[in-house]
C-alpha cells in the first residue's frame, strides 16, 4: 500500500519555530520522519569572521533567545584560554549564577510548553508564572530579561551589588518550594504519566550511536555532562550531582529536567552565598594570538561545542559552532519511527529543540525503502506547501 | 573535587570488545595512531593527529575499537586559502578528546564519508558540503537542505573568497548588502 | 466603506473587532527572544487574554498578525503568503529591531532584513528584546488605528509606500 506524506508547514501553532516536518505515514504509524530546518539560516558563522572581538559577543548571544549566555560564554571563555587570561573568581562565580539562572528558565519554560503539547494547560501557566521570579532576578543583575550580555572577553560586564544578591536569596526559598511542587507532580499526576510514559523510548545502546548529548542522553542512562568531565567557570568548587534516569523515554527525560532544575537551585544558592570579593575583569589585549580550541559548554539543552582559530589579529579566522539540537535530531527521527502521529509534538519536544541555534540541518534517512512510490496528501492544518518535487525512492 | 568524582564515576576502561586492556593514557594514543600520522598534545585533554584523507576511515575504526572512543563531537571545517582543512573530534569514557586533521586541496575537495561506522556524521557532511562544497563519496544523501532552495549552484558562502554580489539575484530577491556590518 | 453616520449592524462590527481582536504569530526566521517576550504575554503575569485577545493558530481567523524575526530568504514567499490568506481589515505589527531592519543581522548573505520589504507594516516595536508590555501597547496602537481608519473609510489615507511587488514565482522583489 503506498504510504502517506503529511507535510505540517512552517506555520503552525504547535512550535513557536519555523519548521517544516513531513511525515511518511503507514495508518497512524510514523515510517519515517525528514525534516527540513533551514527557516532561521541566517549566515552567522561568516558574519563573526568580519567583527572584532568586542562586536562579536552579542552577535554571537543571538544565535538563539532561549540559551544566548551560553553561547557568549563558550566563546569569550575559548578566546580567553588562546590569550592566557587568567579570570578573576569573582567574575566565574557571577558567570556560573547567570548561567544557572539560564538553565532554570529553559527548563521552566520546556516544562510549560511539553505541558501546553499534552494539553495540561494549566501546568503552562504555573511554571511560566513561576518562571517570572527568574526573569526578576536576571533583570535585577544584568538590566534585560533575555540577552543579558554580562560578559566580556577578561570577565563581565557589570558587579553584584548586596542588594540584588539579597534579593535573589529571597526568591530562591519560593523557587525551591515550588519546584518541590513538580517533583510530586512528575512521579503522581495522571494525565503526565499516561501522556508521557512509553513514548519515544530510546535505549542507551541507541543514544550512544546516534549521538545523544544533553538531558535526552543522560535519560538513556549515558552519564555525560561537560560540566563534571571538563570543569570549567566555578563548577569545580560548588557541591552538585548529575542527574540521570534509566527510562530513556520522555518521562525520563522530564525526571532529568526536574532534577536538573532542583540542582540549579542549589548551585545559585551556593554560589550566592559563598560569592568572593575581588575584581571582575582583567583588560584583555586587542589581538589574539595564533591558536584554536575547542571549546565546549553544557547549555540547557546538551552539549555546546564551538571550534575556534585565530591569527593574530582582532578578528577570529573561524567559529565553528555545534549546537546540541543538532546533534539530538538524528536520535529523534529515530525515536519517532513506529509511534503514532497523535505523540510526534510531544516526542519533538521532549529534545528540546531550539532550531534558531541549529539554524542548519538535515536528517538522512537510515532507512531508505527501494520501490516505494510516495504520494502527496492533503494539507493537514498548514497553510504554505513544502517543497514542491515529489520523491521516488 | 568534580575531577575525582567524574573518573570515578567513568572509570577509564573501554567498550565491551575492545582488544585494549588498561586505562588510556595519552601515550597510549600516541602509540596507536603512530601508523596513521604524528600525534601532539595541544591541552591538557586534547590531541591532534594529522593524517592524510585516505586513512581517515580506518583510524576511526581503530579510535572505535582499541581506544574506547565512543561519540563524534564535530567535524569542523576551516578554509585557509590554499586548501581545506577537516577536523573531526571524537571522545570517549577516558574524557580525552581525539582531534583528526586533514587537509584537502582546494581544486579537489572529495573524501570518503564516515557516516557508516558513525551514524551523527552524515548531518554534519551534509552541512559542510551545503557551505564549503566539500564532497564526501559514499554519503547517500548530499541534498542542498541548509540554504535556500533557490540558492545558485556552486556558491558556497563560508569559503574566503566568496562575496555576496550586488547584482546577483537569489530566489528573485536583490538586496543590497554591506560588508562588515 | 464606513463613515461616522454608518448604520447600526456597521458600527457594531467595528466596536466589536476593537473590542476583541484575535492575534496570529509568525516567526520569519528569528532568534525566538521575541516569541518568548510574546508568549510571555500570554501567561498570568501580563495577561492580554482578559482583554479579548485570544491568539489563533489560522491566518484567516486573524485581525492583527505579529512577525518577529528579520525575513530569511526562504521566509520571504512564505510569508508573504501568509499575509495575503487574511481577510481585511488586516494590520501588522513588527517586533523588535530584526523586525524593523534586521537588526545585528541586516546585512548577511541569507538575511533580507526589515519585515516592510515584504508587507506593509502598522505598527513597530522597539528593543532586542521588546518587554511584553511594550508589546501589549502595540497591540492597542493598532486598535487605534482600527477605529480611525474605520472612521475615515479604509486605510488608504495613510498609506505612504506601494505594496512590494511579486516575481512570477511568488517571491518579493525589491526594486
Amino acid at each position: 500500500m503506498p504510504e502517506v506524506v503529511i507535510p505540517i508547514g512552517p506555520q503552525h501553532p504547535a512550535l513557536k519555530e519555523p519548521v517544516n516536518f513531513r511525515i511518511i505515514a503507514d495508518g497512524e504509524k510514523i515510517v519515517r520522519l525528514e525534516l527540513e530546518l533551514s527557516y532561521t539560516h541566517r549566515g552567522i558563522e561568516k558574519a563573526a569572521e568580519q567583527r572584532n572581538f568586542i562586536r562579536v559577543l552579542p552577535l554571537l548571544e543571538r544565535v538563539c533567545g532561549i540559551c544566548s549566555h551560553s553561547h557568549a560564554t563558550v566563546f569569550a571563555k575559548g578566546i580567553e584560554e588562546i590569550m592566557q587570561l587568567e579570570v578573576p573568581p569573582r567574575a566565574q562565580y557571577i558567570r556560573t549564577i547567570i548561567a544557572e539562572l539560564e538553565r532554570m528558565h529553559s527548563h521552566l519554560l520546556w516544562l510549560g510548553v511539553a505541558a501546553h503539547e499534552i494539553g495540561f494547560n494549566t501546568l503552562f501557566m504555573w511554571t511560566w508564572r513561576d518562571r517570572e521570579a527568574v526573569q526578576d532576578t536576571l533583570e535585577e543583575m544584568s538590566g534585560n530579561r533575555v540577552h543579558y550580555n554580562m560578559n566580556e572577553i577578561g570577565g563581565v560586564r557589570c558587579d553584584l551589588n548586596p542588594a540584588q544578591v539579597n534579593a535573589a536569596l529571597s526568591r530562591v526559598p519560593v523557587l525551591e518550594e515550588r519546584i518541590k511542587k513538580y517533583v510530586d507532580m512528575v512521579n503522581d499526576e495522571e494525565t503526565l504519566l499516561l501522556r508521557f510514559r512509553g513514548v519515544g523510548r530510546m535505549s542507551k545502546e541507541e543514544a550512544l550511536k546516534y549521538g545523544a548529548v544533553g538531558p535526552t542522553a543522560r535519560a538513556s542512562g549515558v552519564d555525560y555532562d561537560v560540566r563534571r568531565d571538563d570543569p570549567y567557570l566555578a563548577y569545580a568548587e560548588v557541591p552538585w550531582d548529575v542527574v540521570t534516569d534509566t527510562e530513556g523515554d520522555v518521562y525520563g527525560r522530564t525526571r532529568v529536567r526536574i532534577g536538573e532544575l532542583r540542582e540549579s537551585v542549589q548551585i545559585v544558592r551556593y554560589c550566592l552565598e559563598n560569592i568572593p570579593a575581588g575584581p571582575i575583569r582583567v583588560d584583555a589585549p586587542k589581538n589574539a594570538p595564533k591558536g584554536e580550541i575547542l571549546s565546549r559548554y553544557e547549555a540547557p539543552r546538551g552539549e555546546l561545542a564551538h571550534y575556534i582559530r585565530t591569527n593574530g589579529t582582532d578578528k577570529v579566522e573561524r567559529v565553528d559552532i555545534r549546537t546540541p539540537t543538532l546533534a539530538n535530531w538524528t536520535s529523534v527521527a529515530m525515536c519517532l519511527v513506529n509511534q503514532n502521529i497523535a505523540d510526534i509534538p510531544v516526542i519533538v519536544a521532549a529534545i528540546d529543540p531550539c532550531l534558531s541555534c541549529t539554524s542548519r540541518l538535515t536528517v538522512t534517512n537510515r532507512e531508505n525503502r527501494p520501490g516505494v512510490a510516495v504520494v502527496r496528501a492533503a494539507r493537514r492544518g498548514s497553510s504554505l506547501p513544502g517543497s514542491e518535487d515529489e520523491e521516488k525512492l | 573535587m568534580a575531577a575525582e568524582k567524574a573518573s570515578a564515576a567513568y572509570g577509564c576502561e573501554g567498550l565491551p570488545g575492545d582488544t585494549m586492556t588498561g586505562p588510556v593514557t595519552i601515550d597510549i594514543i600516541k602509540e596507536r595512531m603512530k601508523e596513521f600520522g604524528l600525534t601532539e598534545q595541544v591541552h591538557a585533554n586534547r590531541v591532534l593527529v594529522k593524517t592524510v584523507p585516505g586513512k581517515v576511515h580506518d583510524a576511526i575504526g581503530t579510535l572505535q575499537t582499541m581506544l574506547g572512543c565512543n561519540r563524534l563531537i564535530t567535524i569542523s571545517t576551516l578554509d585557509n586559502g590554499e586548501t581545506f582543512e577537516l577536523l573531526y573530534h571524537v571522545i570517549g569514557p577516558h574524557r580525552i578528546i581525539i582531534t583528526l586533521e586533514i587537509d584537502l586541496p582546494r581544486s579537489q575537495p572529495t573524501t570518503p564519508t564516515v557516516s557508516d561506522i558513525l551514524p551523527p556524521a552524515g548531518i554534519y557532511e551534509r552541512q559542510i558540503h551545503d557551505l564549503f562544497g566539500i564532497i564526501f563519496e559514499g554519503n547517500p544523501n548530499l541534498k542542498k537542505i541548509i540554504l535556500n532552495e533557490d540558492w545558485p549552484e556552486h556558491e558556497y558562502p563560508l569559503r574566503k573568497d566568496w562575496k555576496p554580489g550586488p547584482d546577483t539575484f537569489y530566489g528573485g530577491i536583490k538586496v543590497e548588502r554591506s560588508e562588515g556590518n | 466603506m464606513t463613515v461616522p453616520s454608518a448604520g447600526l449592524s456597521r458600527r457594531l462590527v467595528n466596536w466589536a473587532r476593537a473590542k476583541s481582536p484575535w492575534i496570529t504569530i509568525y516567526n520569519s526566521g528569528a532568534c525566538n527572544a521575541c516569541d518568548i517576550e510574546i508568549i510571555a504575554c500570554l501567561m498570568p503575569r501580563f495577561d492580554i487574554e482578559r482583554f479579548g485577545i485570544l491568539v489563533e493558530g489560522s491566518p484567516r481567523h486573524a485581525d492583527i498578525m505579529i512577525v518577529t524575526g528579520n525575513v530569511t530568504l526562504k521566509q520571504a514567499s512564505r510569508l508573504r503568503r501568509v499575509w495575503e490568506q487574511m481577510p481585511e481589515p488586516k494590520y501588522v505589527i513588527a517586533v523588535g529591531a530584526c523586525g524593523a531592519s534586521g537588526g545585528v543581522f541586516k546585512g548577511l548573505y541569507h538575511v533580507m532584513g526589515g519585515v516592510d520589504g515584504v508587507i506593509p507594516v502598522d505598527a513597530y516595536v522597539a528593543g532586542c528584546p521588546p518587554r511584553p508590555d511594550e508589546i501589549i501597547s502595540a497591540v492597542v496602537t493598532c486598535l487605534n488605528l482600527l477605529k480611525e481608519d474605520a472612521a475615515h473609510g479604509g486605510k488608504e489615507w495613510r498609506q505612504k509606500k506601494p505594496l512590494p511587488r511579486m516575481d512570477a514565482k511568488g517571491s518579493p522583489v525589491i526594486p
